[in-house]
């Protein structure tokens, strides 16, 4: 369902204030800076991107002015005749078309300047363009002053407008000015509606709201009517007038029998007679008011005749009410209510939509399954409360009593109603308030003796959970092991009279055994507070040297003197602990490998002595290529290239990429150079006279 | 009587709380203000505990309970679980139970006879319920929804199911149940009954979006006020079909 909030209109700006906002944007979102030095394609651009940019913006605005305002033909026909009556359908649709008109002009306009900017040749002439285009645009704002103006107005009138709603359950009050209709809304709504005693105090449609039979109704109270033609009806009558028309509502026509209001009943009479064709298909009760002043059995019979016969011809009830006494108005207001609720009702439960619903509107009794009764569980302390009526009676009040849970005065001056039990949250806000005060839970403990509550008890006991040793059996299992023990204790007393058990062994070997018990333990012992917590040294650098005075174990000196204080000869060992970890040097190999006898070249021929030569020479490069164990590194800046050609390339384009531009400075250019002022670099000046500021 | 309330601004109070005809559980909060509105209606009468379940507030979600016993999840500590023994009455048990469905309230909806269980829960888990709540269980579904716990309500005296349960389903439901049941919602609109209601034979708290067509319904099928179920059926069904449909 549609729901109508006129409230979301934004605000429309008068036509000053949009040329303002227009042109401000503009200036805020598009670049400033141009130069006549640029391409002229740059200037070009520079100045369409203006003018679109200006067009599009307008285009925003006023297309969410003409999207925004209700749409007449779009809306309930409840509200579009009362925004024709109110604010007038022609012209409100002549500004809004105004308004889209002017934008269709705007855009068609943006679109001319902008081609001919496209053959503007310098800087000024496409700003002259830019300018008469701006221009333009504004004037063309300017010319919808009006209907700005007119649309503010309306927009501030409907975001007034009560939130009426058209479909739901709707109670209508009318009647001639003065006869009580305002005040019946006062009684059974909580609208206050402004009552005065002269004619026509409310001037427009006001809702109110109520609750019946667990629904929400709305009350709208309408201005009083008079009884002439529809054309000569004032905007104010105009108001009732629709609402009668268009809502589906349950109407309560008041008729003032007193005649206080200034009105025979002859003439309300009239007036229901005249209006009577707006109540085809809706609830009608025509109630009888002011019966304080005049009780309707004591009315001229004339009178009392006419009106009767009223609902007699118009075929509904007569009820009779005082707003002064409150006699009647709530049967009124039921009477009016059910009558609307069966019709709406009747109307629903032809349709299907009701089908959906039927699993909800029906309560389903279980069939027994078996013999077996399941009953209600309500302790007798419950029982007992609702036998006094604390419980489960329709006047049962919540015992909170207090207003939402917002801190009440009461809360603070600790004034608590003795009546009800002292809760948490009463102690809660004397301790201080929520996050000052914490409860201690303990203290609802049922436990067999109070003294326990409060009792702490570890979690963890010996490395164990205690929880893991809770058992509810735990004194019954407790006692049993007792008695087994006991029982045990007994047995062994009555089989051996307390007599130890032999050992095998003499009393010498059991001294023995004893000391090397001791010793052993006392080892364990030594070697665990030995055990320290620091880091293993390393092999390479255990026992080795650290400075000076460092006596180090393994140092050769020290391995010499220990060795041959134990009678072992140290050279030999002393020396190849020295070599260990060595390189093996060429000299070494040279010396290992073979010796190579030199060849006998004087019986050779001239050829046989080249090629030996030959031989000789390539036996040389490949002794040194072998004797290299490992690959030559190469110098970081060639790794990865794979020969002398590819570097010369590299190195060629690296020399290239660092040339720096020497063409011509255009406007793609971005080099940044020193900016020099010139009457602070030429003349004299001495330090001090001259600068930048 | 319904009362409505919030905690701590949320209208689900089913999630953070338990009733049953024996005892009450609420979640510890920032404020005693839920726990006294629990406090205020059932002290008088039955225990009202603050708990935690695994140190989450979400009690109604994680617990599952009639009067006789409490079934916790795995999740609780052992502390929790001491501190539930000493607040609840003597009579009734509790039990911690090892499910992979841990929400246990979420899985199982139950009153003093009877439980619907979630389809998956394990057979174990159903011996347990059977035995510490003194009940029959069934496994079944509610409107298509296995969480039975979530999507249907029920007492002793009566109940409430998903708004889309079918009419025979419920007819189904209210013979395996033997309790008067009808559709509804809670909280203006919701279908998570076990979210938005908590109720025992005498006492029910709702959610505060709860309208007052939906209070009426709860209080009649509850049997709460001295009015029977047929309220719905009679004084109910203008205003009802007026919003419904």
């Amino acid at each position: 369902m549609v729901v109508y909030n006129f409230k979301k209109i934004a605000a429309v700006p008068t036509a000053g204030d949009m040329v303002d906002i227009v042109l401000t944007r503009t200036q805020r979102k598009t670049p400033t800076v141009v130069h006549p030095g640029y391409k002229i394609s740059r200037i070009r651009s520079f100045y369409m991107r203006k003018v679109k940019f200006t067009q599009q913006t307008i285009q925003e605005r006023l297309g969410g002015i003409v999207e925004d305002f209700p749409r007449l033909n779009d809306i309930h026909p409840f509200y579009a005749d009362l925004m024709n009556i109110l604010y007038d359908r022609d012209h409100y649709k002549l500004a809004l078309g105004q308004i889209n008109t002017a934008k269709g002009l705007i855009d068609s306009l943006a679109r001319d300047y902008i081609r001919l900017l496209k053959y503007g040749d310098s800087l000024y002439r496409c700003k002259q363009l830019k300018r008469a285009a701006l221009g333009r645009m504004c004037t063309i704002i300017k010319r919808q002053k009006a209907a700005f103006a007119y649309l503010e107005e309306v927009r501030k009138h409907l975001s007034r407008l009560p939130a009426l709603d058209p479909h739901t359950r709707t109670l209508l009050v009318t009647g001639y000015p003065n006869v009580g209709k305002s005040s019946f809304m006062n009684k059974v709504t909580r609208a206050n509606v402004d009552v005065q005693p002269y004619a026509f105090t409310t001037k427009s449609l006001f809702v109110g709201h109520m609750d019946h039979r667990y629904l929400r109704w709305q009350v709208i109270d309408t201005p009083g009517i008079l009884d002439h033609p529809l054309e000569q009806r004032n905007t104010i009558e105009m108001q009732s007038v629709t609402a009668l028309a268009h809502l589906q509502c349950a109407v309560l026509y008041f008729i003032d029998i007193s005649e206080q209001c200034g009105f025979t009943v002859a003439q309300q009479v009239g007036l229901f007679k005249s209006i009577k064709p707006l109540f085809a298909n809706k609830q009608l009760v025509i109630v009888v008011n002011k019966v304080d002043q005049q009780p309707f059995e004591t009315l001229d019979p004339e009178k009392k005749a006419m009106v009767e016969e009223l609902g007699k011809s118009s075929n509904c009830e007569l009820m009779t009410m005082s707003n002064v006494t409150e006699e009647g108005v709530m049967d009124v207001k039921s009477r009016a209510c059910d009558k609307l609720l069966q019709a709406r009702v009747d109307q629903r439960v032809v349709g299907k939509k009701v089908n959906d619903v039927m699993n909800r509107l029906q309560v389903f009794q279980p069939q027994a399954r078996d013999g077996e009764v399941r009953e209600a569980f309500i302790p007798d302390s419950v029982r007992e409360a609702k036998a006094r009526g604390e419980i489960g009676s329709k006047d049962h009040k919540p015992k909170m009593g207090r207003g939402g849970y917002a801190v009440t005065t009461d809360d603070v001056n600790g004034d608590v109603n003795m009546e009800r039990r002292k809760t948490e949250r009463d102690i809660m806000w004397e301790m201080g308030g929520p996050g000052v005060y914490s409860m201690d839970y303990r203290k609802n403990y049922l436990l067999n003796n109070d003294d326990y509550k409060f009792d702490v008890i570890p979690e963890i006991m010996d490395g164990k959970n205690i929880a893991d040793f809770v058992d509810p059996d735990i004194e019954l299992k407790l006692a049993a092991l007792e008695e087994e023990e006991d029982a045990r204790i007994a047995e062994k007393e009555a089989a051996g009279m307390g007599e130890e058990e032999e050992s095998d062994l003499d009393s010498d070997e059991e001294a023995a055994v004893k000391a090397i018990r001791e010793k052993k333990a006392i080892l364990r012992q030594k070697k665990q507070d030995n055990r320290k917590n620091t880091a293993v040294m390393p092999r390479s650098v255990r026992g080795r040297k650290k400075d000076k005075h460092d006596n180090a174990m393994l140092d050769k000196n020290n391995v010499k003197k220990t060795l041959e204080s134990l009678g072992v000869e140290a050279d030999g060992i002393v020396e190849r602990g020295r070599e260990r970890g060595r390189k093996r040097s060429r000299k070494d190999a040279d010396e290992d490998g073979m010796d190579v006898e030199p060849v006998d070249t004087s019986g050779m021929s001239n050829k046989e002595l080249k090629r030996h030569k030959r031989e000789e020479k390539s036996k040389e490069r490949r002794s040194v290529s072998i004797a290299r164990s490992h690959s030559k590194v190469r110098e970081p800046s060639q790794q990865g290239l794979k020969d002398d050609a590819m570097k010369k390339v590299a190195t060629k384009k690296d020399m290239l990429s660092k040339r720096r531009f020497e063409g011509m400075s255009g406007e793609g250019d971005q080099r940044k150079t020193v900016h020099l002022v010139k009457w602070m670099n030429t003349g004299k000046k001495r330090n001090g006279t001259h600068n930048k500021r | 009587m319904a009362t409505r309330c919030q905690y701590e601004s949320s209208n689900e109070i089913g999630v953070f709380s338990a009733l049953t005809n024996s005892y009450a559980l609420a979640a510890i909060g920032g404020s005693e203000n839920f726990y006294s509105v629990l406090e205020a209606e059932l002290a008088d009468h039955i225990p009202v505990i603050h708990t935690s379940i695994g140190g989450v507030r979400l009690v109604g979600n994680l617990t599952v309970g009639n009067r006789r016993g409490l079934l916790v999840p795995s999740t609780t500590t052992d502390q929790e679980l001491q501190h539930l023994r000493n607040s609840l009455p003597d009579g009734v048990v509790i039990q911690r139970v090892e499910e992979r469905l841990s929400a246990l309230g979420n899985c199982v909806a139950c009153n003093d006879h009877v439980a619907l269980v979630h389809t998956d829960l394990d057979r174990e888990t159903e011996d347990i319920i059977a035995d510490v709540l003194g009940v029959e269980v069934f496994r079944q579904t509610v409107a298509g929804n296995a969480l039975v716990g979530s999507y249907c309500k029920f007492t002793n005296q009566g109940g409430m199911v998903h708004p889309r349960t079918s009419m025979e389903d419920i007819e189904e439901l209210s013979s395996l149940l033997q309790v008067p049941l009808v559709a509804g919602t809670i909280n203006r609109g919701s279908d998570v009954l076990g979210g938005g209601l908590i109720v025992n034979d005498w006492c029910a708290f709702t959610g505060m979006d709860t309208t007052s067509t939906e209070i009426n319904v709860v209080e009649s099928i509850f049997k709460l006020q001295d009015q029977g179920a047929d309220t719905i059926v009679n004084d109910m069904r203008a205003s009802l079909i007026d919003q419904l449909s």
